[in-house]
This record gives structure tokens, C-alpha cells and sequence, in this order.
């Protein structure tokens, strides 16, 4: 039976069109439809069945991604509900929230050359973590409230969360590197 | 087809035709094909019963190509036209070879081509021709051993393979002329050959793969689950292998003999080869004698753990760093597969094992696991067993991006994602009446476009007029299960679509690799038409002789001077015809003068007879 692209990803999973998520199900789910319609099923197949099996799997791994990451499951129920995003220009205009992460950053460079650095990015790397599940708990309620530009505005703020997060990472792995080298 | 089935009696009647199929390992250093028969998969040897066919490939002026052994034999003292390793060049542009230079002994050719080319006595070569000769060799290896054509191969590729690296793997193939079923990345190969995903007892298990080769370290963490594969994370060191422990144990030899470097390029061969058989030994004992010449010494495992510890250390803290990008714990890994054969090192399996608290895999042979795993998913592709549950998921080992404002990069699809995957993003003009967008398709995780791969840069055109942030292009990412990468761009607003697809720009083009598919046919025909002229001199010179032999016997009794004029101009006539080199003047002149020569065949077969008859008359007669 070929793919219905026209189901939206959360219909493509059975899943219910929510933010809370089954990840365990998404995941048994995910790995159905792949094994029905990944290209390897194909391999002896005719041209257009393996064209269309690569246009089918591709739209199934994009929606998994999709649902398994916090902030771009938030971003594509807003677009269920017609809500643009222009990636390029949108951002957040909240000065408050723009001068806490100026002031997290500078904090985090400040923690890299403390007496112990780990442990100071890791204090760091905890309060990040949480103020990212607050503003996730946020945007489920704002959602659930059809309150839809607010909801827009927590998931541009979950993306200034994301990048912070990447850097505390890449720190915590800098500066074990240095240790252990 | 058949009209008549026959199955032994508890046998069923196969509904569909065995198909053949193999799994290649491309290797640096070496290479191997593996198949499955009677449901056993396992390595091919050669007519001389070697499995491993070096990576090496000599070109001679003639155009023959030699490939592995006899190649590598020869590497030092033709070394322009020995090309070995070629797997490190392969998908890589003119200016990564400059970084590899003083590494390769090569003399790189000046071309237009995207694609560096070595200098050889039979013409430029690129790293892509190279490798189909080894493909080349192990499809005719395979296809004698298994008696039939192949109809798709499995060919492993290092999980880091970038989209170019992957992309000129695929057209190696093609000049090989082999349908690729799937790349398959070598971890998952090795996971795949300890069948590893077949495990009930767990929903999920994570398993890293050392891989230790003659030149290259490898370490990759991986996730299974019910036959699902995950590559979590990759690493290891491109620059570092079994080799380094030779020369470690060289430097030693060295020094004992009051030597500190050798300038002589034949000595310090000899040491190095006693080196290599000494590592080996270590294998096998503890204690190893070490002689060169009239010079020996004894050698022993401990002394040699602690010379190659700085090169232990440094595998383990790349396998420290690759279960870091996984997000892994060393405790979650459940088990270790060993590939390479610098992996027979009783110290590498010591310190591995301790470093992840589990005796690693060892049972199936490390030079020959990932062809052993390709096999099997070669014969599974290949749809020998529709049975099978198992499916390999693949995710791409680099992040895809776009050129943004100031040399940035804007990541589209991030690395470790599952593919095939399709990603579309939005961009718009930011001028009035723009009409054209460069679209720059970028590779890696840096932040800037300088320290990314460059893959391909277009131009979308013809974009109507509008003011500055109204149009809508639309730029799709699509990357195929092999790691490929296709990119679209489209102006949506008018529905006016303009798209281009991309190939790397460290890829050989459509149009290149055309001509070289041509250029071969081209040569096996003109190798074609030159055994016809050597056949053609060949029987030329046979004519000649003949005449020449039968004149000298009996042509004063059997020819007229007048004959034996038109005979000699014949021959005359074929003798120039022969220089000429041309087939068809060869062979109309071999007539010619088998026509003049027809009266004077006719009368010597009748002397003959009457010769022959006389004789046995007197024989008779003597009876």
C-alpha cells in the first residue's frame, strides 16, 4: 500500500495530535513503516519503486525527527494550526529573556576559567536544562489554550535554549578533553 | 524458463531464482569479496588461494593494468605507476591533496577535471579508475567462484564517508560495472556479521566496533534495535594503524644496533620487515628472538606495551571521545566488535577489553568481518531470503548546510539524522527585482563555510521581479539511503519552478565518467583489433615460411621460371602488406598469394601422392 503523504506526521505515527509525546510507541511505529517502505525492501525493485520508496522513507524520517525533538514538534503543531515561521527573520523581541541569555553566555565564559571549571559549568548546564523544560511546559499550556502567538513566541525562545545548550555541551567536552588529554 | 520443475521430495520448488550477489570491502590496504553459499557467508580466494587482494594497482605502459600482489611487489621500484591507498584520495579535490601531499608519493597531473588525477606511463588516472580496478578484479573473482553473473553487490564504505567520499565510491562501481544494492558502512558490516542484531533477549543494545587497520583507526558507536542499526557516533584517526607499530619496534632495532636513523633506504626496509614479523610473532609468544644479518636480540611483549602505549592511548581516548558524541556510557556498551588485522595484537585486545570492562569479539576473522557482513546483506537485498526481518538504518555521519549572511552556515539537516531524508527550507530575496539566488550546499560542523566541505554552489535563475523578501524559494535536501545527496531549488510564489540537481564538487561529473566508460570500450576495442592484426602477421609469417620451405625442396623440378616469378612477387607483396600493420591489407595479401600459390599446391600434392604412392609400392614390394 503506498505512503498517504497527506496524513500529518502525527497521524502518520497513530499518535495523537499533542505536545506530550509516547516516545516509546512513535518509536515501535517508526520502525513498522520502515520496514515496510525502506529503499533496502526495494533493492531489486524497478526504478520508480525505489523512487518513490526513498520519497516515502525520507517523508517518514523527517516526520520522526521532527516529533522526537522538543522544539520542532512544538513548531509543527503551530503549523498545524496555520501559524507561519520565516526561519531567516522571526526571533524573539522579549529584551528581558535577549539580556538573561547575553548574561548566561558571559556567565559560561566566566565558569571556563574558574578555579574548577567542570563543576561551574555544570551548576550552568542544570539551570539551562530546567528553564528549557519551563518554557516546554509553557508552550503546552499556551497551546492548549489556543493562545497561539504566545505559543509562537516560546518556541522562538526554545531555539535561543537549544544553541545555549549546544555551547554548554561543547564546553563540558572541551574542558574534559583537557583533563584527560 | 523452465517447463519442467524437479525438487527433491521434501524440498520445495523456489518460487524465485537465486540471484547472485556479493559484499565487497574496499580497504585501504587491502580488499575482499565475501558470498553467501549454502547459507554460509564467507570470504572468496583467488586461483592461488589468497583472500586478501592488496590495494594495489600497477599501470603499464601498454595499458594492461596489474592488480594486488604482483602490483605491490613491484611498488618501490615503480613507484609512479604503483598507485596503493587510492581509497584515501578518493572523493577528494585538488586542494585536500595539497594538505595530503608529502604523504603520497605521487606526481599529481595539472586538469581541468574537479577530480585530482596521478601521473602514469599509461595516461592520467583518477582515484575512481583505480578503485574499479579492484572492483573490477573481485567481481571477475567472484563471478568464477560462483559461476554466473552478479546481479548487485553490498561495497562498505568507513561510517565517516562524506557525501563526495560515498559519491565516488558509487562511480568506481559503475566503471566496474556493478549494480550497487547499498553502501554500507563498515561498523554496521562487522555488527552484522556477529549477527549481532539477532540477540532476543534485548529491545536495544549498544555495541562499539574497533577497527584498527594497516593505516587507518576506526572506533564507532552503534545502536540495535530488532534489526535496526544505528551509527551514533564515529571517530578515530585517518593517519594511525598496525603500521606505526612496525616502526615502533624498528626505531627500537635500530637503536640496539647504535643506529638512531637509518638513511639507508634497503637497510631500513630489512629492519622493517624483521619489525613486522616480530609484532606478529609477539601473537604467538611472549618472548621473541630478533635477528638481521649477523646482529640479534630477544624482544619481549612487555618491553613492546611500553613502546606502543602512546599509540594505544591514543585509540582509546578517540574511543573515549566517540562514546561522548554518542551520549553514551562506557558500562551501556554490551559489546565489542574487533575489526582490522592490527587487531591480533594480544595488547590491543588487552587494553580494549579492559577499557570497556568486556572481553571483546574476536571469534570471526577481523581482515575479513565487514565482507563477511556485507555478503550476508548483499544476499538479503538481493531478496535471497524474503523471510528476513532485518533492515539496516543508516544515519549521515556529517551535518548538511547552506551559505548564509557573512559565511555562515546554516545547518539543514544535522548530522546523525536517519536516512533517506527529505528537508525542505524557505529563503527569499533581499533585494528589489533580485533575480538569482547562489545557493551554496555545504558539509561538517563548523559555523563558518571555510571550515566546512565545500559540496556543490549553484545559481537558481530566472526568478520574476518582486520587491525584496516576496518570493518563496523553496530549497529541498534529499539524501538517498546510500548517504547521497540531491539538492533541488524552486520559486514557489509564481509556480514558476526552476530546479537543478546537485553533484559534489570533488565528484566526477556525468559527462567524465560517460567518457571513461567510453574510453574503455574504446580500448577494448583497439585491444580488440590489435590481437586481429598480431593474428593476421602471425599467419602471415606461417604463409611465407610455408612457400619459402616448399620452394627451397622442389621448386627447381616443379615450377616454370615465369611461375616462380609470380610466386616471389606474391610473397614480395605479403611481406610489404605485414609492415603495413593493417589488418585487411594482411589478409587480402595472405589470399593473394594462397591464390597465385593454388597451381603449385596442386602440383606438389600430386608428386606427393605419386611419391607417396611409389613408396608404398616398394614397401610392398619389400614385404
Amino acid at each position: 500500500m503506498p505512503l498517504d503523504f497527506k496524513q500529518n506526521f502525527f497521524e502518520l505515527f497513530s499518535l495523537p495530535v499533542q505536545y506530550s509525546l509516547d516516545k516509546q510507541l512513535l518509536a515501535k511505529n517508526f520502525r513498522t513503516l520502515q520496514t515496510e517502505y525502506h529503499p533496502d525492501r526495494f533493492a531489486n525493485g524497478n526504478e520508480q519503486e525505489r523512487r518513490i520508496a526513498v520519497q516515502s522513507t525520507g517523508y517518514i524520517n523527517e516526520a520522526n525527527e521532527t516529533l522526537k525533538s522538543p522544539r520542532l514538534r512544538a513548531r509543527y503543531l503551530l503549523t498545524l494550526h496555520q501559524v507561519d515561521f520565516d526561519d531567516e527573520r522571526d526571533t524573539t523581541h522579549d529584551m528581558h529573556f535577549l539580556m538573561d541569555q547575553m548574561e548566561k553566555r558571559e556567565a559560561l565564559e566566566s565558569a571556563a576559567q574558574s578555579a574548577d571549571p567542570l563543576d561551574a559549568v555544570d551548576t550552568i548546564a542544570k539551570q539551562v536544562k530546567q528553564e528549557q523544560d519551563e518554557i516546554e511546559a509553557a508552550f503546552a499550556k499556551h497551546l492548549a489554550e489556543k493562545n497561539l502567538v504566545e505559543a509562537k513566541e516560546a518556541v522562538l525562545k526554545m531555539k535561543f535554549y537549544e544553541r545555549l545548550a549546544n555551547e554548554v555541551k561543547s564546553l563540558q567536552e572541551k574542558l574534559e578533553d583537557e583533563i584527560f588529554a | 524458463m523452465a517447463l519442467l520443475q524437479i525438487s527433491e521430495p521434501g524440498m520445495s520448488t523456489a518460487p524465485h531464482e537465486h540471484r547472485l550477489a556479493a559484499g565487497i570491502d574496499l580497504g585501504t590496504t587491502n580488499s575482499l569479496v565475501a558470498a553467501v553459499r549454502s547459507g554460509e557467508a564467507s570470504t572468496l580466494a583467488d586461483e592461488k588461494g589468497e583472500h586478501l587482494l592488496p590495494s594495489v594497482v600497477r599501470y603499464l605502459p601498454d595499458g594492461r593494468v596489474v592488480v594486488g600482489s604482483e602490483a605491490k611487489a613491484v611498488e618501490v621500484t615503480d613507484l609512479n605507476n604503483t598507485i596503493s591507498s587510492a581509497k584515501r584520495l578518493l572523493g577528494r579535490g585538488i586542494d585536500d591533496i595539497k594538505t595530503l601531499a608529502g604523504r603520497l608519493p605521487y606526481e599529481f597531473a595539472d586538469s581541468d577535471s574537479q577530480v585530482p588525477k596521478i601521473h602514469t606511463v599509461a595516461g592520467d588516472i583518477s582515484a575512481i579508475e583505480v578503485s574499479a580496478e579492484i572492483l573490477k578484479t573481485l567481481k571477475a573473482r567472484a563471478e568464477n567462484t560462483l559461476g554466473g553473473d552478479l546481479k548487485g553487490v553490498v561495497i562498505t564504505v568507513p561510517a565517516y564517508f562524506d557525501d563526495a567520499q560515498r559519491q565516488a565510491t558509487k562511480d568506481a562501481a559503475r566503471l566496474a560495472d556493478l549494480t550497487v544494492y547499498r553502501l554500507l558502512n563498515e561498523p554496521t558490516a562487522a555488527a552484522v556479521a556477529y549477527g549481532l542484531d539477532q540477540d532476543e533477549d534485548f529491545d536495544e543494545k549498544i555495541i562499539a566496533v574497533y577497527d584498527l587497520g594497516g593505516g587507518t583507526f576506526d572506533i564507532s558507536i552503534l545502536r540495535l534495535n530488532r534489526g535496526v542499526f544505528e551509527v551514533l557516533a564515529t571517530g578515530g584517526d585517518s593517519a594511525l594503524g598496525g603500521d606505526d607499530f612496525d616502526h615502533i619496534i624498528a626505531e627500537w632495532i635500530l637503536q640496539q644496533q647504535g643506529e638512531h636513523a637509518s638513511n639507508d633506504p634497503q637497510k631500513l626496509r630489512e629492519v622493517l620487515v624483521e619489525a613486522r614479523r616480530v609484532k606478529e610473532a609477539l601473537s604467538l609468544s611472549d618472548t621473541v628472538n630478533v635477528s638481521i644479518n649477523d646482529w640479534s636480540d630477544t624482544f619481549t611483549a612487555e618491553q613492546f606495551a611500553e613502546l606502543a602505549e602512546p599509540l594505544v592511548k591514543k585509540t582509546l581516548f578517540a574511543c573515549r571521545r566517540a562514546l561522548r558524541d554518542a551520549d553514551i556510557d562506557k558500562d551501556e556498551v554490551m559489546d565489542v566488535v574487533m575489526v582490522g588485522g592490527s587487531t591480533r595484537m594480544p595488547i590491543i585486545r588487552e587494553r580494549v577489553g579492559e577499557f570497556f570492562a568486556r572481553p571483546p569479539l574476536v571469534d570471526i576473522d577481523p581482515d575479513k568481518v565487514v565482507a563477511v557482513g556485507a555478503a550476508i546483506q548483499a544476499d538479503l537485498l538481493a531478496g535471497n531470503k524474503p523471510d528476513t526481518e532485518m533492515l539496516l538504518l543508516d544515519v549521515i555521519p556529517l551535518s548538511l548546510g547552506l551559505e548564509t549572511y557573512g559565511g555562515l552556515v546554516e545547518k539543514v539537516i544535522a548530522r546523525n539524522t536517519t536516512i533517506p531524508i527529505t528537508r525542505a527550507q524557505e529563503f527569499t530575496t533581499f533585494k528589489d527585482s533580485q533575480n538569482a539566488m547562489t545557493i551554496h550546499v555545504l558539509q561538517g560542523e563548523r559555523e563558518t563555510v571555510e571550515e566546512n566541505r565545500s559540496l556543490a554552489k549553484f545559481t537558481l535563475r530566472d526568478i520574476p521581479p518582486m520587491v525584496a523578501g516576496a518570493a518563496r524559494i523553496k530549497v529541498t535536501f534529499q539524501v538517498d539511503a546510500d548517504g547521497l545527496l540531491n539538492v533541488t531549488a524552486e520559486e514557489e510564489t509564481t509556480g514558476a519552478k526552476s530546479s537543478i540537481e546537485v553533484k559534489p564538487s570533488y565528484g566526477l561529473s556525468d559527462t567524465e565518467i560517460e567518457t571513461m566508460i567510453t574510453d574503455s570500450m574504446v580500448n577494448a576495442k583497439a585491444d580488440m583489433e590489435a590481437r586481429k592484426l598480431r593474428e593476421q602477421q602471425v599467419e602471415a609469417d606461417r604463409t611465407i615460411e610455408a612457400l619459402d620451405s616448399a620452394m627451397q625442396s622442389d621448386a627447381d623440378t616443379l615450377l616454370s621460371d615465369d611461375e616462380r616469378n609470380v610466386l616471389l612477387k606474391a610473397r614480395e607483396a605479403l611481406v610489404l602488406a605485414k609492415e603495413s600493420a593493417n589488418t585487411d591489407s594482411i589478409k587480402d595479401a595472405i589470399k593473394a598469394m594462397e591464390t597465385a600459390a593454388e597451381f603449385y599446391v596442386a602440383r606438389r600434392m600430386d608428386g606427393n601422392i605419386r611419391t607417396a604412392m611409389a613408396g608404398q609400392n616398394i614397401d610392398k614390394f619389400k614385404e
